[in-house]
């Protein structure tokens, strides 16, 4: 079951250095049939992740860059204008209908820059993504990957409004392999572009089919969640608010993610892992919950908090 | 007992059957949601009542599940529209149809609405109300209150909205209060974690899938429950304690604002307590039932008042009972008719209120914060126009919310006509069609907060500079702008958030604006420095400074020389607010005048409010133009 998840890592590993957690997460969302949200300065390979991400599992994909004016039927697909003569043909009635396209038919998407998009205009997509259905009908999506600038003014960006951000169950924050100093890793993705080893791949392999991911998604309901880590889970949540002052006017701990989504995504850390049931080290994946949850400073501070609650 | 059974059957007002049918319906709302039980009794009180209901949360607290699997459980036909920035009346309503009547060489164009979903929808589940934009919600809650459409009788029962909380980093605009106030039934709702109710939260981790729904009214049982509600006869003791309840909480709200309406008081309320006393199993409406309108309260009375609506409510009836006041504890049971125990032989959940503490109602738990907000709320208007004096509130932005309509100008723009316009404009009937003008508030400028923290700013004065600076921020939120803070005595600490001095986290400065200190002492220069400084890395026109202090510099230069030239230089504007017994110093009105800021001086009262003074630095005054253009050399 793991080995396709294994050639998807392998993929990843060839196209991008570095950005272990980046990876992982990318994996994470996959399995849990979650949505993803990647915020990093430019050029620090958030898309190209995602893309390979996407293309290596060979679903129904759609790419799609946010800009300023972006209006829903851009993403939805196109809009129809029906006309119907009436009965008594003295007149029609004209009815406004979408043709489904874009992120209603696709498996896996890619929202390139999503805060480039005016905040209201968001609202509407990031509901799609999170129910899964569009108006009375369900839609395929699976996973959602968003990737976006971080806040600065140079960047002409909004951030994107709460509500909205707590769809991606899963956030975390990628930095440049120069920018964050790390040497060896950087040498690596000089010497992978020097050597022409990377010349552009456009179209990366599908090397994970839908079957695969089925299978890894009933195997996710089999998992077994112990008394014990949810208690852990709870006392997790229970710190944040009382002994970190985390509350509703600072962070987003909201019952949907906190509550349904995160046993979800510590099953997903154990099926990676090849076990069948919930460890305590599996706690860790919260980190990847609390990115833009919480404020920064007590972000900070999760996996030591983490590491007391194992303890 | 046996006079009230014997009366219930000759009347016959409360058929057992119906009764039992209100209560499964109660009921099996609980294995959908944990906890929500104000909510979940609500949604029935509303639907026996055939009124509409709000409720609003935080999102990801259940609002919406608990709507859908209400109208499920209803066995009701739902209709559910979600609402975004760009849902148009027409979407709601129905498809436009366009009448077309040839008379000799003329031709008649007319055009109207052929109901939609709406004229099947029983329950209509209208998702994240607030975001849609004022223009479309304008018809939609016409016929909501109507419940008429085209022409004809629309079978809607109960509307839910849900919307999220007021928030100052959200995009949405609040709902209106003439907007909110069509929904009789208002409900707040909070999360299980930021609640701090773990126990609950933990049962929810222990449920595996959602539990399967099953209808247990149809329409007729509906109508029939809905009839027998609208038939209960309403006790003369418990229209006058809606009076008095309503009275006291107009009281209660004292200056701040409430939505005290007649629409909801007067016409609404009343079918909500019938339906709370139908839920009872009682066969009148009496003073107990006046309870009920703790369902109808969220968004209507402060926020604040929130904690004490229950209070308020046992007060009201305690006041029109016949007998002498027993013990705090026994009060909420002798306020109600001695039938009570009667008529209401099984409790039903969410009913019961928490008897709550008589002693520390409202107005004196509350009045000291309020004397604050009261006392500098002149000050903080004051200074607010002077920061919102010239700046456009709105602009036109391809991105922004519709606000009117406009001729079409680009052909891409086709996407946003009205659609009866495009497809005349298509068939070249018409010229350019309407397109939507869409505008959105400028994100207006940069602001730079400085507080002075030293050792005289304590006790109220602390108060007062936190309320000037909460308004501050929440003015700036209402713009968009920027913001920086910076508390300072002998020197200044900045406060960043994600890396950066200037923000939009207005949540986390309403937080530090909350904060007390007092300490060390004062210092203009570190904190006009340290805010010059990352303005001049800055752009744009409206850049404003707010210099918040109560003394004279006692450190770093005391005429700020070199920052006022600075702020000179890069067009910053410097505004003071000098808070505080003492003489208001002179260098503030010449920082003020200097940079074209304004200036304040606000002085404590006697009585405990604060007289505000606009301190003479403008080039209007003769004295501050000879002066200005004297500093200039």
């Amino acid at each position: 079951l793991r080995q396709g998840l294994g050639r998807l890592r392998a993929l990843l590993d060839r196209h991008v250095v570095g950005h272990d957690e980046a990876k992982g997460a990318l994996l994470l969302a996959l399995v849990c049939r979650e949505h993803i949200y990647l915020e990093g300065p430019p050029g620090s390979a958030k898309t190209r992740m995602a893309e390979v991400a996407a293309r290596g599992s060979s679903l129904g994909f759609f790419f799609y860059q946010m800009h300023r004016d972006t209006r829903l039927s851009e993403l939805v697909g196109d809009v129809v204008l029906e006309r119907r003569a009436l009965a008594d043909g003295e007149g029609e009635r004209i009815h406004q209908t979408i043709e489904p396209g874009g992120i209603l038919t696709a498996e896996i998407c890619v929202l390139d820059d999503v805060s480039r998009a005016p905040g209201e205009a968001l609202n509407v997509l990031l509901r799609i993504l999170n129910e899964r259905k569009f108006g009375d009908r369900p839609i395929p999506l699976l996973t959602a990957i968003a990737t976006s600038n971080p806040l600065r003014d140079e960047y002409y960006n909004e951030p994107l409004d709460p509500a909205n951000l707590d769809r991606f169950a899963i956030q975390l924050r990628v930095a440049g392999l120069i920018q964050s100093g790390d040497r060896s890793l950087a040498r690596a993705l000089v010497d992978q572009f020097a050597d022409g080893r990377v010349v552009e791949q456009p179209e990366p392999e599908a090397v994970l089919g839908r079957a695969d991911l089925d299978a890894l998604h009933a195997a996710l309901a089999r998992i077994d969640v112990p008394a014990a880590e949810k208690d852990r889970l709870i006392e997790f949540l229970r710190r944040l608010v009382v002994d970190y002052d985390c509350d509703e006017t600072n962070s987003l701990l909201t019952d949907r993610s906190f509550l349904v989504k995160a046993v979800k995504l510590l099953r997903g850390s154990a099926l990676l892992a090849g076990r069948e049931r919930v460890e305590r080290e599996d706690l860790a994946v919260l980190h990847l919950m609390t990115t833009f949850r919480v404020p920064e400073e007590v972000h900070e501070k999760v996996p030591e908090l983490i590491e007391e609650i194992i303890a | 007992v046996a006079l009230s059974e014997g009366k219930r059957q000759s009347a016959g007002v409360v058929d057992p059957s119906l009764l039992s049918l209100a209560r499964a319906l109660r009921d099996a709302l609980d294995p959908v949601l944990v906890a929500h039980g104000d909510g979940k009794t609500g949604l029935v009180l509303a639907l026996l009542a055939r009124e509409h209901a709000y409720l609003e949360g935080p999102p990801g607290c259940g609002k919406s599940a608990l709507a859908l699997a209400f109208a499920r459980i209803a066995g009701a036909r739902l209709m559910q529209a979600s609402f975004h920035r760009d849902t148009s009346a027409v979407e709601l309503l129905g498809s436009p149809r366009l009448r077309r009547q040839r008379r000799g060489n003329a031709e008649r164009l007319a055009f109207e609405l052929m109901p939609g979903p709406l004229a099947t929808a029983e329950v209509l589940l209208l998702d994240d109300l607030s975001r849609a934009p004022g223009e479309a919600l304008a018809p939609l809650l016409r016929i909501l209150s109507e419940r008429r459409a085209a022409g004809a009788a629309l079978p809607l029962e109960t509307a839910i909205a849900t919307a999220g909380a007021a928030d100052l980093e959200s995009y949405a605009d609040p709902l209106e209060p003439s907007q909110l106030d069509r929904f009789a039934v208002q409900i707040r709702m909070r999360g299980l974690v930021s609640g701090r109710r773990f126990e609950r939260a933990r049962t929810l981790l222990d449920r595996d899938g959602e539990p399967p729904l099953h209808a247990v009214l149809d329409t007729d049982q509906r109508h029939a429950l809905q009839r027998a509600v609208a038939a209960l006869t309403i006790e003369p003791a418990a229209r006058a304690a809606l009076l008095r309840a309503v009275e006291r909480l107009r009281a209660a709200a004292g200056d701040e604002p409430a939505l005290l309406s007649d629409r909801a008081f007067a016409r609404a309320a009343p079918g909500i307590l019938k339906a709370h006393a139908f839920l009872r199993g009682a066969e009148r409406v009496e003073a107990i039932d006046v309870r009920a309108l703790r369902f109808m309260l969220a968004r209507r009375v402060p926020e604040s008042l929130e904690p004490h609506v229950a209070a308020i409510l046992e007060d009201a009836l305690l006041e029109g009972a016949p007998v002498p006041a027993p013990p705090p504890s026994t009060r909420p049971a002798a306020a109600g008719e001695s039938g009570r125990a009667a008529d209401s032989p099984v409790p039903v959940p969410g009913l019961e209120t928490v008897p709550a503490p008589i002693e520390g109602i409202a107005p004196q738990a509350r009045a000291r914060g309020d004397d604050d907000a009261a006392s500098v709320e002149n000050l903080i208007q004051a200074l607010l126009g002077r920061l919102e004096r010239g700046a456009v509130a709105r602009g036109e932005d391809p991105g922004g919310q519709p606000r009117g309509w406009r001729r079409m100008r680009r052909l891409d723009e086709l996407l946003d006509a009205d659609p009866v316009d495009a497809l005349l404009y298509a068939q070249g009937r018409s010229t350019a069609p309407r397109v939507y003008r869409r505008e959105r508030r400028n994100a207006g400028g940069t602001l730079a907060v400085l507080r002075d923290v030293s050792a005289s700013m304590e006790g109220r004065l602390s108060r007062w500079a936190g309320q000037v600076v909460a308004g501050l921020v929440r003015t700036g939120a209402r713009r968009r702008m920027r913001m920086g803070y910076v508390e300072f005595n002998h020197e200044a600490e900045r406060f960043e958030a994600g890396g950066a001095f200037f923000h939009r986290r207005y949540r986390r400065l309403l937080a530090l604006a909350s904060r007390r200190r007092a300490e060390g002492r004062t210092n203009y220069e570190a904190p006009l420095r340290s805010a010059l400084a990352e303005l001049r890395g800055t752009a744009g026109r409206e850049r404003h400074v707010v210099l918040l202090t109560d003394g004279v510099p006692l450190l770093g230069d005391p005429s700020v020389r070199h920052e006022r030239a600075l702020a000179r230089e890069l067009g910053v504007k410097v505004h003071t607010v000098f808070l505080g017994l003492g003489e208001c110093p002179e260098v503030l009105d010449e920082i003020s005048r200097e940079t074209r800021g304004s200036g304040f001086a606000a002085r404590p009262r006697p009585d405990g409010r604060v007289t505000v003074i606009e301190r003479a630095t403008g080039p209007r005054s003769a004295r501050g133009r000879s002066e200005q253009s004297g500093g200039e050399h």
